[in-house]
């Protein structure tokens, strides 16, 4: 009896430990290079309707904090790039995502990168 | 009778001021019709646009796939530019490296050579220098034939990583990056050009950490200049490549000066029509200028170059000093910058101090085409400024130029038991750039090379010469006479052996000289007064 509640409790935190941990990551659940994309091509469209002047993106990752960006990202305040309207009509993937791609080269992560 | 005697003297003065005046005109005049020979030659070789092109790229099929990797799109050039890698392969573009004149020393940066900004390649194994290595990835895998003959520069690295990581998504809106990207790689693929100043200026421009930090009369200036800065490279002008002079036979490019000239002769193109192209005579003559000006006798003398490019860095400063032994301060733990003047670094953690300027006067030395460069495995006297790289060449040579030099000094750690110059790693996790070890960094760095280390390092002065041949000033900007033929703020004040005139006098000379013209006038004034005074009663 004994010996089938730890093979039970065994598998259940193998199971569950890695979702967790997983979890645990302080970073948000978007697909980093489907962002940047996603980012370059709001910035383009923004461009296009007269928002900025640079169609390829002006503000990059290694801008800011990995702090700064939760910030930015979970406050929807976007007047840095321009376009209000546009970002707002994003998605919330779409959002998550281009977090995602921030978060990652942000300037304090292990590899912070500028646009361009 | 006096007024016979005074009509005579007047005739034959008149015809005498006559000719002199004459004389005087009469070259001046001659040289305004005919044009000065270096000038027409030089306008042949540009008149008109010629077009060497007979295909266009997009229209050929295999070039139109999805590719996937840089080998691919290689492999792809090479099944109808099927010798193009082999050739390439053999040259000094991808082997960095290059037999020099002593047994078992290689010249090259993947070879033994050392020079005073980061010092070594430490055999390639420093990952920092490899980005511009011809190469799709470093030493391995195929020649990335689109580094020198891609029109449109194209981040190919990164779209590959991203298009290998979106690899089965089937997102729609992923399904459209990838199309895009796809898109975005083949007009890049199907965009192919002879080498642009562009191409060559990617890596030639920035060596050295930055633009224009190493050669002076090379960085990002030369992309689009106008006619003041370079009459050749002048955009709304000649508009050369690279390749105009840098010829090439089999991927040989011409121009390399490790110990032998660029050009084994030196000949125009009217005398041999399959010479180099990379001396200034093959297309201007060994006599361009006026007939009968005295330039044209300077050209077995003065190289081309020292009157025709005043000043180097005219438009973007270059790095003249590098000293390495402020490198590794840290602030708050953690490496920093220091903006100068010149919006350029002064300092940088990683490296050290920098001094930059503009508008730089060259020095100037004689030179015969060959270099002579220390090695890791030489031996230096530290007592001494260490001549990391100098031009050969003395006035007896018939070969050797007087020819303008970019000086670039600097302190570099040496071996001071074994005497000689040593390697630090510096990029990567064990290098300088992370660790701020210097004796760990020659450890590591000396490894690569195979070249023993004692453990004690010290650092001392040296100098590292560049050649100055672009930037070529238009002709009225050329150095005037008086620039180097004068007595105390010559040019080439460094130049011995030879005699200037204007610059050298012979004292001796000169004082004989002085006492000829005075003790003659001396003489006639005596003479003449003893005439007068004793004119022995004779009145007339």
């Amino acid at each position: 009896m004994i010996k089938k509640m730890l093979i039970f409790f065994t598998l259940t935190l193998f199971t569950f430990g890695p979702v967790f941990a997983a979890l645990a990551d302080d970073g948000p659940d978007g697909n980093h290079r489907k962002g940047k994309y996603t980012y370059r091509k709001v910035i383009q469209a923004c461009h296009e309707t007269g928002g900025v002047d640079s169609p390829t993106p002006t503000v990059s990752p290694a801008d800011m904090t990995r702090a700064e960006w939760k910030q930015v990202f979970e406050n929807r305040n976007f007047e840095a790039f321009g376009c209000q309207a546009q970002w707002d009509a994003l998605s919330d993937q779409d959002i998550l995502d281009i977090y995602a791609y921030f978060y990652e080269f942000a300037k304090d992560s292990p590899s912070p990168a500028t646009c361009g | 009778m006096e007024f016979r005697r005074c009509k005579w003297f007047f005739r034959h003065a008149a015809a005498g001021l006559t000719v002199l005046c004459l004389l005087a005109a009469g070259p001046s005049g001659a040289a305004t019709d005919d044009e000065a020979l270096g000038m027409k030659l030089a306008k042949q070789a540009v008149r008109g646009d010629k077009h060497w092109t007979t295909v266009d790229h997009s229209r050929i099929e295999i070039l139109n796939q999805e590719f996937t990797s840089g080998d691919q799109i290689t492999r792809t050039c090479l099944t109808c530019h099927t010798d193009a890698s082999m050739q390439f392969k053999e040259t000094i573009h991808w082997t960095w490296k290059v037999p020099s004149e002593k047994e078992g020393i290689m010249n090259g940066k993947a070879g033994h050579a050392v020079n005073n900004f980061c010092i070594s390649g430490n055999a390639m194994e420093d990952k920092g220098c490899l980005s511009c290595h011809a190469g799709w990835d470093g030493t391995d895998g195929e020649v990335n034939c689109l580094s020198c003959h891609g029109a449109k520069k194209f981040p190919f690295k990164e779209t590959f990583a991203d298009l290998a990581a979106f690899e089965g998504d089937d997102d729609p809106d992923i399904q459209e990056i990838v199309n895009e990207l796809h898109t975005g790689i083949r007009q890049a693929v199907q965009n192919i050009t002879l080498p642009q100043r562009s191409n060559c200026g990617e890596c030639h421009f920035k060596g050295g950490g930055g633009d224009g930090v190493k050669h002076g009369d090379l960085d990002t200036s030369l992309a689009k200049p106008n006619r003041m800065l370079d009459v050749h490279m002048a955009a709304e002008g000649a508009d050369f490549s690279c390749t105009r002079c840098h010829t090439t036979v089999k991927h040989h490019i011409a121009g390399r000066l490790y110990t032998r000239p660029a050009a084994a002769e030196r000949k125009s193109l009217i005398e041999d029509d399959m010479a180099s192209k990379i001396t200034c005579e093959s297309c201007h003559s060994a006599t361009p200028h006026n007939a009968n000006t005295k330039m044209n006798d300077h050209t077995d003398k003065v190289a081309c170059q020292s009157c025709h490019i005043p000043e180097y860095a005219r438009v973007n400063p270059t790095k003249m000093s590098w000293d390495w032994t402020t490198a590794g301060r840290l602030k708050d733990g953690k490496p920093f910058d220091e903006k100068g003047d010149l919006g350029k670094p002064v300092y940088k953690s990683i490296k050290g101090t920098f001094t930059w300027a503009k508008n730089v006067v060259p020095e100037y030395y004689w030179y015969n085409g060959s270099f002579e460069n220390i090695g890791i495995k030489d031996e230096i006297d530290p007592q001494q400024v260490v001549e990391v790289s100098h031009p050969l060449g003395t006035p007896d040579d018939p070969n050797a130029r007087i020819h303008p030099f970019k000086i670039h000094t600097g302190k570099q750690p040496y071996d001071k038991v074994n005497k000689q110059l040593v390697a630090p790693l510096l990029s990567g996790p064990k290098g300088f750039w992370t660790t701020f070890d210097m004796d760990e960094a020659i450890t590591l760095g000396n490894q690569t090379l195979d070249v023993p280390y004692s453990g004690e390092f010290d650092y001392v002065e040296t100098t590292y010469a560049f050649p100055i041949t672009h930037m070529v000033a238009p002709a009225e900007e050329s150095l005037e006479c008086i620039y180097c033929h004068t007595r105390d703020t010559s040019r080439l004040a460094g130049i011995t052996g030879i005699y200037m005139p204007g610059r050298d006098k012979f004292a001796i000379v000169d004082t004989i000289g002085l006492i000829a013209v005075l003790g003659a006038l001396a003489g006639v004034t005596l003479h003449g007064l003893g005439r007068f005074f004793t004119r022995n009663g004779r009145e007339e």
